[in-house]
C-alpha cells in the first residue's frame, strides 16, 4: 500500500526553510536541537486502563491502553501479549481519509512498539497467569487527531505515559489453579521510560523534532529510542536520503540529550498522575 | 441617516420579518428571514446584509487570487486556490499561442509548490475555475512570505477604501498583495513581515470586535487612528 | 435486576427524569480541519470534524446540482469497556448513515454543486447516546466550517427505564432499560431529522418520550448556541448592537 500523498509545500516556504538553516535558524524560531512545546495529559479516557493526550506543537495524539485476558502466542508461551496499533484519523489532516493504515502508519506502529518492547519497559514474563494458556494482553491504541509532523515522538510519548500510569485488576490462582480476578486495582508493572527522538536531515543540517513543513523538505530522518540508563534500545532510518557516519553519531547525541528532557517531563507528569494531577 | 441594527447570528436564527431585500447567506421563508451562516447581520430599513465570519473561498470572475501549483500535465497547471476545486492555468496563457508540449517544458516556467498571483478568468457552477496570469502584477511570486486568513475576513483586511491595508503597509514597511481567497503575500524585511503578520492575525481573530482599527494601529504603533 | 430508579424517583447517576447529563461543548478545537467541535455528554467524549466542500473522489459520485456528503462514525479501540476491534463494524456503518441523514436536511447542498462535504465523527470514549452526541457536535463542526445551513441540528434520546419515561439515557439505562428513542431536531425549523426506536412503549408513552426528547434537543440547542457565540463573538450571550 502506498502512503497518503504529502501536501505540496510552497516553494517560497521551502526556500525560506533552507535559507534559514544555512544560518543555523529555523522558520519557527527554534534552535536546531530544540523541541516544540510538549504537553502531556494523563487519564483522559476513564474507560481505558491508562491513557494520555500529547501535543507536540500542533501535532496531537491520544493513546488508550486496554489490559485484557488472552492466550499467549504459541512461540512465546511464557510472555504476555503486547500490541501497538496507531491510526491517523481522518480528522487529523485533509490528506487522510478512512481506510486501512498505509505503510507510513504501519511503520509508525512498529517503531513505537519496538521502543517499548526492546527497552523492556514492561516485563512481559511477569504478566503471565498460566504459561501457555492464560496471559494478559496489553493493547496500546493510538489515535492521531491533528497532524503537524514527528508522529513517532508524539505517539511514543503518549504510549509510554499511558502505560506508566495504567492500572489493572489484580488476580489470584486458587490451589487447584483456578484463575480469579480480584477487585483490587494495582498499577501495571513498568520499569523504564523509553523516549523516541527523531532528527531530520535537510541538506547539511540536522533538526530535532521536525514540523510537517520541515518534514516535507527533509532528505531523511533518523529515530533513536533511549532508556533511563542512557542506553539505546531501538532505531529507524526513514525517507529516501542518507546520513553520513558522523551524522549518525551526532543524532545519537541529540537523542540522548532531548530524550533526557522529555523523560524528565514524563516523570513529572507520571508522579503528578499518582497524586491525582492530570497534566504538566 | 440610515438606521442599522446589528446582530450576531448563527445558522437557522431568525434575523427579521418583513419585506427586506437580502443578498447571500440568508434564507427567506414566507416573510421570515433566517441566517444560514455564522456572522453579523446588519438590518437596514429595507435591506439586510449578513457578513459571515468563516467559510471557504467561492471563485468569482475577475477576482485576484494567490494560488499554489500542485500538479501539471501537457496542457497546463493545476493550482490550489483554497477553494472547492483546484483551478486550471492553461499552458498557452503562460507560454503564448505557439506553445508546443513537445518543445516547451512547463516546469521551466512554474513547478510544484510555486505560488502565483492570478485572475479568475472563467468560472461557473459547471466547470472548474480557469486562471490567467496575463495582466499587470500577475504571475509567479518571486519573493516574500504568505499568510492565510479566512476569505470572509479579506474585506476587513482591505478596509474602507483600502484604509486598513494602507495602515498595515505604512506601519510595517511591508508590501502586501491580497488574494480574494484569503492568502496574502508580504514582501519586506523579516521584521516588517512579522509586524504585518501580527496585524493580519489580529484582524483575523477579532474581525467582529468594535475597536479593531485602533487595536491594529496600536500593534503597528501608528498612534490614534485619524478617522 | 438492578433498580435504575430509586424510591425518590432519581436515576442511577442521581438525575431527575427530565435532566440531561453534564454537557461540555467546544467549537474549533482542531487546527487542520475546516470545522471542528468537541462534546462531552456524560462519559461520551467525541470529536467531530468537517473537511470541505472539496473535490469528489471517485469522480463518478459527482452530483452536478449539489454536494454529496460523506460521513463516518468511528469508535476508537479504547473507547469502550472491552477493547473494540479496529475493523469497522456493521453498527458503526449504520450509525454513519443515520448521522449523515440527520445532518443532510440542515445543509443547503445545492449551494455547492459537484463537491463533497466530509463529516468525521470520532468517539474517543463512548457512553449511551453517542450517536446523538455525535450529531450535536457534527452540526457545530459544519457551522464552524462555514457551510450554508438551514438550521443547527440538536440531538438527544429519551426512553423508558423501570417503567418510567426518562431523558438522555446513559450506558446502563440504554442496556438495561426497556426502550431507547434517539431523536434529532432542527430547533428553529421544527423538523425532526433523526428518529430511531427500540423497545416497546404504549401510544401515551410514545408521545411522552418523543416530547421529552424534543425538549432535550431544545436544551441542547441553547448550549450549542452558547458554544458558537463563545468561539465567534467572544461572548456566550446573544446581543444586539444598535447604531451607526
Amino acid at each position: 500500500m502506498v502512503a497518503a500523498k504529502r501536501p505540496v509545500l510552497e516553494s517560497l516556504r521551502r526556500d525560506h526553510i533552507i535559507e534559514l538553516l544555512g544560518k543555523g535558524q529555523r522558520v519557527d524560531g527554534r534552535k536546531l536541537t530544540e523541541q516544540r512545546k510538549l504537553t502531556i495529559e494523563t487519564n483522559v479516557i476513564e474507560k481505558a486502563n491508562g491513557s494520555a493526550r500529547v501535543s507536540l506543537g500542533d501535532t496531537e495524539v491520544i493513546c488508550g491502553v486496554k489490559i485484557e485476558l488472552g492466550t499467549p502466542f504459541p512461540d512465546t508461551p511464557d510472555k504476555a501479549i503486547l500490541i501497538v496499533n496507531a491510526e491517523v484519523l481522518p480528522i487529523a489532516s485533509p490528506q487522510h481519509e478512512p481506510g486501512p493504515p498505509d505503510e507510513e502508519v504501519i511503520e509508525l506502529s512498529r517503531v513505537v512498539d519496538r521502543g517499548i518492547r526492546e527497552s523492556e519497559m514492561i516485563d512481559l514474563s511477569k504478566l503471565v497467569i498460566i504459561p501457555g494458556q492464560k496471559v494478559y494482553a496489553v493493547f496500546i491504541d493510538i489515535s492521531v487527531i491533528n497532524l503537524d509532523g514527528n508522529l513517532i515522538e508524539a505517539c511514543s510519548c503518549a504510549a509510554v505515559t499511558a502505560l506508566a500510569t495504567a492500572k489493572m485488576k489484580s488476580h489470584e490462582l486458587s490451589s487447584s489453579g483456578e484463575f480469579k480476578q480480584l477487585e483490587d486495582i494495582v498499577p501495571l508493572p513498568t520499569n523504564r521510560l523509553p523516549v523516541s527522538i527523531t532528527v531530520a536531515k535537510i541538506g547539511e543540517s540536522l533538526l530535532v523534532d521536525p514540523s510537517m513543513d520541515e518534514e516535507s523538505v527533509m532528505d531523511a530522518r533518523l529515530t533513536l529510542t533511549t532508556d533511563d540508563d542512557g542506553n539505546f534500545c531501538a532505531g529507524q532510518k526513514g525517507e529516501p536520503g542518507g546520513f553520513s557516519i558522523d551524522e549518525v553519531f551526532q543524532v545519537s547525541e541529540n537523542a540522548l540529550a532531548s530524550g533526557k528532557e522529555v523523560r524528565e517531563l514524563m516523570k513529572k507528569v507520571i508522579e503528578g498522575a499518582k497524586e491525582g494531577k492530570e497534566t504538566n | 441617516m440610515s438606521e442599522i441594527k446589528r446582530k450576531y447570528v448563527i445558522p437557522g436564527e431568525l434575523i427579521a420579518q418583513g419585506s427586506y431585500g437580502i443578498r447571500g447567506n440568508m434564507l427567506k421563508i414566507g416573510d421570515k428571514i433566517y441566517a444560514t451562516r455564522i456572522g453579523m447581520a446588519e438590518v437596514g430599513t429595507d435591506t439586510i446584509r449578513l457578513i459571515s465570519l468563516n467559510g471557504s473561498y467561492m471563485p468569482r470572475l475577475d477576482d485576484i487570487v494567490v494560488g499554489k501549483v500542485i500538479n501539471f500535465n501537457a496542457f497546463g497547471w493545476q493550482v490550489d486556490i483554497k477553494s472547492w476545486f483546484p483551478a486550471f492555468l492553461p499552458a498557452a496563457n503562460v507560454m503564448g499561442r505557439d506553445y508546443s508540449s513537445a518543445r516547451d517544458s512547463l516546469a521551466s516556467q512554474l513547478t510544484l509548490g510555486d505560488q502565483l498571483l492570478a485572475a479568475i478568468a472563467g468560472y461557473d457552477r459547471t466547470r472548474d475555475p480557469m486562471l490567467s496570469i496575463s495582466g499587470p502584477g500577475l504571475g509567479k511570486i518571486a519573493e516574500g512570505n504568505t499568510v492565510k486568513v479566512s476569505p470572509s475576513k479579506v474585506p476587513r483586511i482591505i478596509g474602507k477604501k483600502g484604509a486598513m491595508i494602507n495602515a498595515i503597509e505604512s506601519g510595517s514597511g511591508c508590501r502586501l498583495s491580497i488574494g480574494q481567497n484569503g492568502i496574502i503575500v508580504m514582501v519586506g524585511s523579516a521584521e516588517s513581515v512579522s509586524k504585518a503578520t501580527s496585524a493580519i492575525n489580529l484582524i483575523e481573530s477579532e474581525a467582529h470586535s468594535p475597536g479593531l482599527t485602533q487595536k491594529v494601529h496600536d500593534i503597528l504603533s501608528l498612534g490614534d487612528k485619524s478617522e | 435486576m438492578t433498580n435504575l430508579i430509586d424510591s425518590a424517583g432519581l436515576r442511577n447517576d442521581g438525575r431527575k427524569f427530565n435532566e440531561l447529563r453534564p454537557i461540555k461543548l467546544e467549537v474549533g478545537i482542531l487546527k487542520n480541519a475546516d470545522g471542528s467541535a468537541y462534546i462531552e455528554m456524560g462519559k461520551n467524549k467525541i470529536i467531530a470534524a468537517v473537511y470541505g466542500p472539496k473535490e469528489v473522489h471517485p469522480r463518478h459520485l459527482v452530483r452536478p446540482d449539489r454536494a454529496i456528503v460523506k460521513c463516518r462514525y468511528h469508535m476508537a479501540s479504547f473507547s469502550t469497556d472491552t477493547r473494540k476491534n479496529p475493523a469497522p463494524s456493521r453498527r458503526e456503518t449504520e450509525i454513519s448513515k443515520i448521522i449523515r441523514q440527520s445532518l443532510e436536511p440542515a445543509l443547503i447542498l445545492e449551494d455547492y454543486p459537484r463537491t463533497a462535504i466530509h463529516i468525521w465523527v470520532e468517539v474517543l470514549q463512548s457512553d449511551g447516546g453517542s450517536r446523538c452526541a455525535g450529531v450535536t457536535a457534527a452540526s457545530l463542526a459544519l457551522a464552524d466550517a462555514g457551510i450554508n445551513m438551514r438550521d443547527i441540528v440538536a440531538s438527544c434520546a429519551a426512553g423508558k427505564v423501570d417503567g418510567k419515561v426518562v431523558l438522555d439515557l446513559d450506558n446502563i439505562e440504554d442496556m438495561e432499560g426497556e426502550t431507547d428513542m434517539p431523536v434529532a431536531l432542527m430547533p428553529n425549523i421544527g423538523e425532526v431529522t433523526l428518529f430511531q426506536m427500540d423497545g416497546i412503549v404504549s401510544p401515551a408513552e410514545f408521545k411522552e418520550a418523543f416530547e421529552l426528547a424534543l425538549s432535550g434537543c431544545q436544551d441542547l440547542y441553547k448550549l450549542q448556541k452558547q458554544a458558537l457565540f463563545t468561539k465567534y463573538f467572544g461572548t456566550d450571550k446573544p446581543q444586539v448592537q444598535e447604531g451607526e
